[in-house]
């Protein structure tokens, strides 16, 4: 921390001040906006929270001037926290924050118009982040973290004030989409429910009035949470959404959309170009893309072993849900190959093509490193017949599966197995 | 440069099945300009027609060997 004289000190925090109040007085959201933006750790932030960690009396300044005393308590607040922040204390910070982000909605509140609304964005992303550093904090303190379930409390709250009938309302989804982050930091996702309730059914909002970054994270979510729900055409929808509004330039953004939305387009009978995995490196879909094409079953097996070995974190591949998507997806490759072997016989013995052996299949198996016995592969079968992957009947004795003549291996057409 | 590229692919590579998946945010102020063309090209990067009778690569030769020993086996 560089020295600051008392005098310099005095002259930056009433710099400060003045900016603040005009700030308010004009209505200039962007200066607001800048003049709260923590994280950004602007010089300007870091040279005042040094000089308030000087002059350490902050308040008798505040009070000194009836132009700086109307905002008396959130500048006060603001002030502790910046302080706290900037010497480490994180817990302080965030608690200061929060008392901070109390009073500005309130004061936000009497603002009749929406002039604001881009300051209390600010505000709602920076008690986010503030709430995440003050949990690890207690977490390496050997303490029960809990700031940022109360951040969601509070965000919760500012939701509730925006969702009314006036221009406030378009904020609505920012912060919901803050809610998202947090509630998904936190693995509850199920509080999302509420929200995403209020945004979708609430006659006050007009989704296709929100700010479109706004709609693009929004979707984001939702089709993540369409996914866990294993609502496949509804997660396509969103998810896609998504990646067709998405800013091109935020390569990672489209990449996380894409992590998702190609398991669901899988799932669907859908394959994604290699243009695609190759521009957005996603190389871990590559084989299992392949092994779908191919009907490769030791391929699709390689493919999610490979990433179970490689990065021993099956229980979070796990808890992001694309896991148990792409183990579904074995029933797709089943069934090509099961069409492989089909066109294969029709090649040499067309007149008896349609009957597939257990033993033939099995025997297929084999060669994929997949041991199975005769009642195994019959119980395969059966399953494939079941979802409608395969048409035709089992002949149990005769240990053969008679396929229809007719389109025997279904299309899913963009239906997910099973539907 | 190289070295640096393999690193950033690696790192990249890890990425994906980290649980975070946050997605980052939006600059406020700005709005990006939509191409009507970006906006269909994406929608162009899936196949759905994929699922052919083509047996002619490697795998379904290799395939159709295996399943011509079981014949010779029976014969």
């Amino acid at each position: 921390m560089a020295y600051v004289s008392m005098g310099e000190a005095h002259r930056r925090i009433t710099e400060y001040l003045n900016r603040f109040c005009d700030a308010v007085s004009y209505q200039d959201s962007s200066m607001l906006c800048r003049l709260l933006s923590f994280s950004s750790n602007s010089p300007s932030l870091l040279s005042l929270a040094d000089a308030l960690n000087v002059f350490q009396d902050a308040s008798s300044l505040i009070r000194q001037s009836d132009k700086f005393s109307e905002y008396g308590e959130i500048l006060a607040h603001l002030f502790r926290s910046l302080q706290s922040y900037r010497v480490g204390n994180l817990v302080e910070a965030y608690l200061a924050f929060e008392k901070f982000a109390n009073a500005f909605v309130q004061e936000f509140r009497n603002w009749e118009s929406a002039w604001a609304l881009e300051a209390l964005y600010v505000v709602c992303y920076e008690i986010r982040i503030l709430a995440e550093k003050a949990d690890k904090e207690l977490t390496s303190n050997g303490k029960s973290p809990e700031k940022l379930k109360a951040a969601g409390s509070l965000l919760m709250k500012v939701f509730g004030v925006l969702a009314g009938k006036g221009p406030k309302r378009v904020g609505a989804l920012y912060v919901t989409c803050q809610l998202f982050k947090t509630y998904f930091k936190l693995g509850t996702v199920n509080l999302c429910r509420s929200v995403i309730r209020s945004i979708e059914t609430a006659r006050i909002f007009d989704f296709e009035e929100f700010p479109r970054r706004d709609k693009v994270t929004y979707m984001y979510y939702t089709g993540r949470l369409e996914v866990f729900n294993e609502n496949f055409p509804a997660a396509d929808t969103k998810l896609s959404y998504a990646l067709q509004h998405c800013n091109p330039k935020r390569e990672r953004n489209i990449r996380m959309i894409l992590k998702y939305l190609i398991p669901v387009k899988l799932s669907l009978g859908i394959i994604p170009k290699d243009e695609l995995l190759q521009k957005y490196n996603l190389h871990e879909y590559m084989n299992v893309v392949q092994a779908l094409r191919k009907g490769d079953l030791r391929l699709l097996r390689h493919a999610l072993q490979e990433h179970e070995d490689r990065y021993c974190i099956v229980a979070v591949f796990l808890r992001s849900g694309v896991y148990l998507v792409l183990e579904k997806l074995e029933l797709q490759v089943y069934q090509r190959l099961m069409k492989k072997i089909y066109i294969i016989q029709k090649l040499s013995d067309p007149a008896r093509a349609h009957q597939l052996k257990l033993e033939v299949i099995a025997k297929a198996l084999r060669w994929l490193e997949i041991d199975m016995d005769l009642d195994e592969v019959e119980c395969i079968m059966t399953i494939l017949i079941y979802k409608n992957l395969v048409k035709g009947y089992l002949a149990h004795k005769s240990k053969v599966v008679v396929l229809s003549k007719q389109d025997p291996f279904p299309k899913l057409n963009g239906k997910p197995v099973g539907s | 440069m190289a070295a640096e590229q393999k690193a950033t692919k690696e790192e990249v590579k890890m990425d994906l099945f980290e649980d975070d998946d946050e997605f980052e945010e939006f600059e406020i102020n700005q709005d990006w300009v939509e191409n009507e063309e970006q906006v269909k090209e994406v929608g162009l990067q899936w196949e759905d027609d994929w699922d052919d009778d083509d047996v002619s690569d490697d795998f379904s030769h290799q395939l159709r060997k295996e399943l011509e020993t079981i014949s010779a086996d029976k014969k």
